[in-house]
């Protein structure tokens, strides 16, 4: 299980990747970095965690070409500025560090996406956290709303109390980035379950028409394929609390990903899947079935939504007789609808019919 | 036999209006349309100035303007000026106001002004269109001042008039006193327009084919272009030949008999045609049963009949076979060469990569021919579009009928996708950043209709083209390979220069151990022989100096030998310290000394003779085990087939060599029009100034006359509009005819 690191493990941590490097040009040999495949081919389900993690599947990256030369060199560079990072108590974003990396001559980053990719694979190989890394995403927080309470350490050290529900405004609770136990508490709460909500619109509307308070929920936004900080506060409550979580979606491939990263863990993160998933997490809609159900007014598949489906069909986490189901009818339909599409019978149909209706469904 | 237009009219008519004939035969004539119209008259007129100062031996200057007279009515003016020799007073008459006047029909050689009616036709189209005549200016060396004329047309005498005729000085811009040249000032009813089909494309190409030609283009908007001149060398002057029987026609072949006065058919045959020996003019006359001493003049039809298919190589000789003849010779022509090709291309179009080819001389059906073929690749050109073509017979470029093309045929037969261009099933013109051109010279061009724009199908002309296509694209194929290679080079450097050494020092300082040492690393990593060539201009010596480097980084000695391909026609190998040997024409091999491993291995050597731009890049290929990045393996095979051509080189030098002591003859049939034929006087209007012929003036004493005769088209319901085209403008015969009608004689 991953959990957070002290220093001296960090930096003793990141000396091994390091050391596998020096060791193998000792003996007269290319450096090479040895990390796990990170594609769907090397994700396997741990019925253990009850989450998708990362197989057995190792690949090298040596320096034989200069692709993967840079990324060593790289990866040299982030360890060093990680290092100096911890002993000067400061942390930095990754956007930063890819600013920052701009002095390191033939070490540096050509893209954000790179640097972020690196800082991934250092986690992987230390089994350490970016927190440990003291870098900081750039994606913001999602919003909350709903009658939880929770402590929050702000910069000043000084913990503040703050209920979701009375003291926020219409934009709900933001949530940061480091949401561990040193800057969350989760205090109390009078909700029957969360329900995390894809697009800004459909948040909006839920508040303005009080669903929270009307069904009892905390809602949660998740904007669009939810940062780390957002799963991890989701698998927090879920764990902490014993909340169930469901999960409102566009329907459409996309969405369908957002789910299992969210249930199963995410491709790129499986590597700390039990940290972020929450294996319990339900599926609401939009699905293919409603589309079809409640007539909504949907959209033609374009090439690359099929391809995504297409994919997902081998996709592990999906290999359940309902997904498999869910992503063929919409193959067939040939059509994806969007949350928002519920608009069609008026404002409050959502509310007032749909996720009455999905609930009722689900049991809840 | 085919049947000119000029004698069906002959027969019917003995007078008909020029101006009918034109108007009648317009688009054989390239005047069909406004558009065409401006880029024939351009033509007409580029080509006479360029082969007038081909001729005089001047680097040619021509400026071309184009302007709006009258934009109603679609009337342009048109400027051509040219540095030529200039045209004698005398003779403008007959070069501009005389339809099918000039020298190029009388003589068998490569020539531009095969292709066309000549500049007589651009101020006929301008009279018939705006009525008006046409200004010439010309000046000559050995006078003091240049004569300003107007020419207009008598249509029913086909004579010129001229009027207002003046001594002028003729000064540039500057006010400088011109020297020689000929400035022609036309209005004609024309459009001028944009595109692949325009004047300005016309010149574009013209200039890529005539290097040594600095052309200078103003258009209607007053926009002006200027195509520099890129080499001071003048094509060579190009030598008359004599027929070769094999491309002998019965008509011909009479006439020749005709007027011949040797007292034998044995000299006839050795002294009026090339490639008959003593030898194979006995078994001619075998083959065809005559009689060695027989008289030529008085030779039957049906004898003569005979002796064409014996020429023809249709009758068998005394051995049972065709009596074998010596090929014509080939120094009647004229290519442009190689690294000319290569200037012409690269001043037009910006690129990487130029490959140009210039086959060995070739004979078909009595007709010798040269095929080049040039490839630019690369630079500013579209990636996603149809290659450009650019053809050109005897350097005048063809703009339209593309696909018609037998040039264009035979670069869609190859398939260029081994090659590196997108080609939609291996077939069609290739898509990619790229421009191909082809040029055929030859002394007979064989197109597909009078309008000259498009190659006929010929099978050996086919096979040319091919085969020079294919060397170009296995050229092309190189090259991109060993850019592929050179960026994988220039990647594994930087790799073991910068990066590697960079891991070592920030693992070492993290772990804060002492800095590994890398070499063996570094082997590891390359495990390959490294070629690094450089080839560049050095300003100062004028020499494109060549270094290249051999790098061991594989844990064995190695041992190479090193070959590269240098420019031998044209360069000389200096500053080559290591010797070496000739491998083959054009291919240089040094072997190298044992390379230990970390070690490296260096060849430097200069050449001297080129431009700068000449020699950007030298191929390097290597014999010996293991890879190496950079170079290519020699392949034994293309070795092989460099030696070969290099002995099929030797060969037609041979042949050349045998034909010139065969002493040429200017006008082979020069008697024929004896009775017919104006004076003397009138076809010869002046004497050619000394040393600096003017080119569109020669007599022409009508070669290649054909006697048949038939009923005019009009009166020959079986004869189709195909047939008629067929023989209009293609024999030279019947234009010469044509002329002779409209001087006023009758037909034969």
């Amino acid at each position: 299980m991953t959990r957070k690191h002290s220093p001296e493990e960090t930096k003793a941590a990141m000396h091994e990747v390091v050391l596998e490097m020096y060791n193998r040009m000792m003996k007269g040999e290319a450096p090479t970095m040895t990390l796990p495949v990170r594609t769907k081919k090397n994700i396997g389900f741990d019925s253990k965690l009850g989450v998708y993690k990362y197989g057995k599947k190792r690949s090298i990256r040596d320096a034989k070409s200069l692709g993967s030369a840079k990324q060593l060199l790289r990866a040299l560079h982030v360890i060093e500025f990680i290092e100096e990072m911890i002993n000067a108590g400061k942390s930095s974003t990754l956007r930063e560090m890819y600013y920052i990396s701009e002095g390191w001559g033939h070490g540096h980053f050509s893209s954000q996406n790179e640097s972020n990719n690196l800082a991934e694979d250092l986690e992987i190989v230390t089994k350490c956290l970016r927190e440990d890394f003291k870098l900081r995403p750039e994606e913001d927080g999602s919003r909350m709303i709903g009658d939880i309470t929770v402590n929050e350490r702000n910069r000043r050290g000084e913990w503040m109390r703050i209920n979701a529900r009375d003291d926020v405004g219409d934009s709900g609770y933001g949530v940061p980035y480091n949401v561990e136990a040193e800057k969350i508490q989760l205090l109390e709460h009078d909700v029957d379950f969360i329900m995390a909500i894809e697009t800004g619109g459909m948040f909006d509307r839920l508040v303005e028409n009080g669903f929270d308070e009307e069904h009892r929920c905390a809602l949660l936004h998740l904007k669009g394929q939810p940062a780390r900080s957002t799963r991890r506060i989701l698998k927090r409550m879920n764990e902490e609390w014993n909340l169930p979580v469901v999960v409102f979606l566009d329907g459409d491939p996309w969405s369908f990903r957002i789910y299992a990263s969210i249930a199963y863990g995410a491709i790129k993160t499986a590597h700390i899947s039990e940290y972020l998933a929450t294996p319990s997490a339900s599926y609401l809609g939009i699905t293919a079935d409603d589309i079809v159900a409640y007539d909504l007014p949907s959209d033609d598949l374009s090439s690359k939504d099929v391809e995504a489906l297409k994919a997902e069909l081998t996709d592990p986490r999906f290999n359940d007789s309902w997904w498999q189901e869910q992503i063929n009818m919409m193959l067939d339909l040939g059509q994806k609808a969007e949350q928002q599409s519920l608009a069609k019978y008026g404002l409050d149909f959502v509310t007032d019919t749909y996720l009455p209706e999905k609930l009722a469904e689900m049991g809840h | 036999m085919h049947m000119g237009i000029a004698e069906r009219m002959a027969s019917a008519h003995k007078q008909i209006a020029i101006s009918e004939f034109f108007e009648k035969n317009k688009h054989f004539l390239g005047f069909d349309t406004d558009t065409r119209a401006l880029i024939t008259a351009v033509k007409e007129a580029v080509d006479n100035a360029l082969d007038a100062c081909e001729e005089a031996r001047i680097l040619p200057t021509i400026t071309i303007k184009i302007s709006k007279h009258d934009a109603k009515r679609d009337i342009i003016l048109l400027e051509v000026q040219d540095n030529g020799p200039g045209i004698p007073m005398k003779s403008l008459e007959n070069v501009f106001g005389k339809l099918l006047y000039g020298s190029r029909f009388h003589v068998i050689r490569q020539s531009r002004g095969q292709q066309g009616i000549g500049i007589t036709g651009v101020v006929m189209y301008g009279q018939l269109t705006t009525g008006k005549p046409s200004r010439i200016i010309s000046k000559i060396a050995t006078e003091e001042t240049a004569v300003q004329v107007n020419i207009g047309i008598d249509t029913q005498k086909n004579k010129a008039l001229k009027t207002k005729q003046e001594r002028i000085t003729w000064t540039d811009e500057d006010g400088e006193l011109i020297e020689h040249g000929v400035r022609v000032i036309t209005k004609m009813k024309a459009k001028y327009q944009r595109g692949r089909q325009s004047v300005y494309q016309y010149l574009r190409m013209t200039s890529i084919v005539n290097p040594h030609a600095e052309i200078s283009f103003t258009d209607p908007e007053g926009e002006r272009t200027i195509f520099t001149r890129v080499t001071e060398k003048l094509p060579r002057v190009v030598d008359a030949i004599k027929p070769h029987p094999s491309g002998m026609h019965l008509g011909q072949l009479q006439r020749m008999l005709k007027s011949s006065d040797e007292r034998k058919l044995t000299s006839f045959l050795r002294h009026n045609f090339s490639g008959v020996s003593q030898r194979a003019a006995k078994e001619l006359i075998t083959a065809a049963e005559l009689e060695e001493g027989s008289k030529p003049k008085l030779v039957k039809p049906d004898a003569a009949q005979a002796l064409l298919e014996a020429m023809n190589g249709k009758r068998n000789g005394a051995r049972g076979k065709p009596v074998k003849l010596l090929p014509p010779p080939t120094n009647c022509l004229s290519p442009i060469e190689e690294m000319l090709i290569k200037k012409g291309l690269s001043k037009t179009i910006d690129s990487r990569f130029i490959a140009t080819l210039t086959r060995p001389p070739v004979v078909s059906q009595g007709n010798p021919y040269q095929v080049e073929v040039g490839l630019i690749f690369g630079g500013g050109m579209p990636a996603d579009k149809p290659v450009e073509i650019l053809r050109f017979a005897n350097r005048v470029p063809l703009m339209y009928q593309q696909g018609g093309c037998l040039l264009t045929k035979a670069i869609e037969s190859v398939d260029w996708r081994q090659y590196g261009l997108e080609q939609a099933g291996g077939k069609g013109v290739p898509k990619g950043p790229a421009a191909i051109l082809i040029h055929l010279a030859s002394t007979y061009v064989q197109f597909t209709s009078e309008a000259k724009e498009a190659l006929a199908d010929n099978e050996e002309v086919f096979g040319e083209v091919r085969k020079a296509a294919l060397e170009m694209g296995r050229g092309l194929r190189r090259h991109l390979e060993k850019r592929k290679k050179m960026a994988k080079t220039k990647e594994k450097f930087e790799l073991i220069n910068d990066i590697l050494p960079a891991i070592a020092e920030k693992s070492a300082s993290l772990l804060g151990k002492p800095v590994p040492a890398l070499g063996g690393a570094i082997t590891k990593i390359m495990n390959a022989v490294i070629c690094q060539e450089t080839t560049l201009w050095n300003k100062e010596t004028k020499q494109s100096d060549v270094t290249i480097l051999l790098y061991n980084y594989t844990a064995r000695p190695r041992s190479y030998t090193i070959l590269v391909s240098w420019p031998e026609s044209l360069a000389e190998m200096v500053a080559n310290e290591r010797g070496g040997r000739k491998e083959a024409f054009g291919l240089w091999a040094w072997k190298l000394e044992t390379i230990e491993p970390g070690a490296r291995a260096e060849v430097t050597y200069s050449l001297v003779g080129l431009e700068k731009g000449d020699w950007n890049e030298t191929e390097i290929f290597y014999r010996g085990a293991g890879n190496v990045i950079g170079a290519s393996v020699l392949d034994e095979k293309i070795l092989a087939e460099i030696r070969k051509q290099e002995e099929r080189g030797h060969e037609i030098i041979a042949t050349e060599q045998h034909d010139s002591a065969i002493e040429i003859i200017e006008n082979p049939i020069e008697t024929l029009t004896d009775s017919t034929s104006p004076p003397e006087s009138q076809l010869e209007p002046m004497p050619k100034p000394e040393k600096v012929p003017p080119p569109t003036m020669d007599p022409d004493p009508g070669a290649d006359v054909d006697t048949e005769m038939s009923p005019i088209p009009g009166s020959s319901p079986a004869t189709g509009a195909d047939d008629l085209g067929q023989s209009v403008m293609n024999k030279t015969t019947d234009l010469f005819k044509q002329q002779k009608l409209f001087d006023g004689g009758g037909a034969q």
